[in-house]
């Protein structure tokens, strides 16, 4: 561009640049049409698989999972509204509801039990006795979506890792790092003793009883006092995973 | 799943801390209310009317955790079936309990429609506890006082009369349904 001295010179760089700025909106404008075109018939061809393969999608959970993945990268939520396209489609709204009711169900049934923190597989398993399914038919994955339509509710239902497991939580309770750091030393054999906690972490005794003293209080932990060594020790309910869950009255 | 004899265990059972009364309140209720109802379903299930603090009972310890109930848990979960009506102490120093896994109310009941549904009209006191009627009933080996209660019941409201015989083994009711 050859620049001219002068207003004139000035009156061209501008509308140089608006020029530009132009064929830059255009450009944008034209690769948004395309992309938004290409969206569209993503989302239809979308549609129709998941019309064809319904019934795969209500059983199987491996295949469920890859197509909520699929949908994911088109931006389409198949759970965002049960009214939805998508729900008429698949009447997946229904299942993720369900599954949601029945996860709020035996937390709050084994809430007692283990103050309100539960092992996502011992969750996994108290559903499928509940729905009279076997364990291969509802996924981790399944839980997960179901859950994190629960957090919708705001009755603090999250789902935390601690140490190599993944627990569901139910109540507000938030648990700091030194609780979550004892949850995590429990996982071993389901219980600690205050020794253990100390030496782990190399904290003081009024350090590690301040904390199980706290989990105990919130219902996270009970005391068993009946070893013949005499320690006391705090079992963690949460983080026990077993065939019969203890206290788990879920019916 | 664990057995006591024939019985089914829950699986609280093997959990250590449930043999250790649990400070926390929402805990501790949640415990008692497992051990209640344990209680009374063992109790039922073997026929058991009393619960001696001083002796060994099965329900109260579990070898396979190696854990067993303290005398003072052991008070607390009977008191708590006490204060239910559940149970009753047969002494000042709670050192013996009976145990009503049916009501008194309930076995008067369980007494006449078993009196209606059999055609029976007069009984013998040891026929109604180990007579070859009874045999395979709930009301097989029922506790003689806990009998005699219901019986009384029933008498009040005009459906049985208690009559002695010669000798105390003679004890009889007429029932009138």
């Amino acid at each position: 561009m050859r620049r001219r001295p002068g207003i004139a010179g000035l009156q061209n760089a501008a509308a140089t640049r608006d020029q530009f700025r132009l064929v830059g909106e255009n450009v944008a404008k034209v690769r948004t049409d395309v992309m938004k075109e290409q969206l569209a018939t993503f989302r239809s061809q979308l549609e129709e698989f998941a019309r064809k393969h319904k019934s795969d999608i209500r059983k199987n959970p491996i295949f469920r999972q890859q197509f909520h993945e699929m949908c994911a990268k088109v931006g389409v939520d198949p759970l965002a509204s049960n009214k939805g396209v998508w729900a008429e489609l698949l009447g997946i709204g229904d299942f993720y509801y369900e599954l949601g009711v029945q996860i709020v169900d035996i937390c709050i049934a084994t809430r007692s039990h283990n103050g309100g923190l539960i092992d996502l597989l011992n969750l996994r398993k108290l559903l499928c006795q509940k729905r009279k399914a076997t364990l291969e038919s509802l996924s981790e994955d399944d839980c997960l979506r179901a859950i994190s339509k629960l957090k919708v509710l705001g009755s603090g239902f999250e789902v935390i890792s601690v140490g190599r497991r993944k627990l569901v939580r139910s109540v507000p309770t938030e648990l700091n790092k030194d609780h979550s750091g004892i949850l995590g030393l429990a996982q071993a054999e389901g219980y600690v003793t205050v020794e253990q906690v100390e030496k782990e972490f190399s904290w003081s005794t009024g350090r590690a009883i301040d904390a199980l003293e706290t989990l105990l209080k919130e219902g996270l932990a009970m005391i068993d006092d009946g070893h013949r060594d005499g320690k006391r020790r705090y079992w963690f309910p949460c983080v026990t995973v077993s065939s019969d869950t203890a206290g788990g009255e879920a019916k | 799943m664990q057995r006591l004899g024939d019985f089914r265990l829950p699986p609280f059972f093997n959990y250590p801390p449930y043999f250790t009364l649990q400070p926390v309140r929402e805990t501790r209720e949640k415990q008692v209310q497992l051990w209640k109802d344990l209680i009374l379903e063992y109790c039922r299930s073997q026929k058991i009317h009393t619960i001696s603090l001083e002796e060994d009972f099965p329900l109260f310890s579990n070898p396979k955790i190696e854990r067993s109930l303290s005398h003072e848990a052991k008070e607390v979960f009977l008191a708590a079936l006490v204060s239910e009506g559940r149970a009753e102490w047969m002494d000042k120093g709670h050192k013996r309990c009976l145990i009503l896994w049916l009501r008194i109310q309930d076995w008067a009941n369980l007494i006449i429609n078993f009196v209606k549904d059999n055609g029976l009209e007069v009984m013998t006191i040891e026929e109604i506890r180990s007579g070859i009627d009874t045999r395979g009933t709930e009301l097989e080996g029922i506790e003689r006082s806990v009998l005699m209660r219901a019986l009384r019941q029933l008498e009040q409201k005009g459906k049985a009369a208690i009559f002695k015989g010669t000798s105390a083994d003679d004890e009889g009711v007429k029932f009138s349904v």
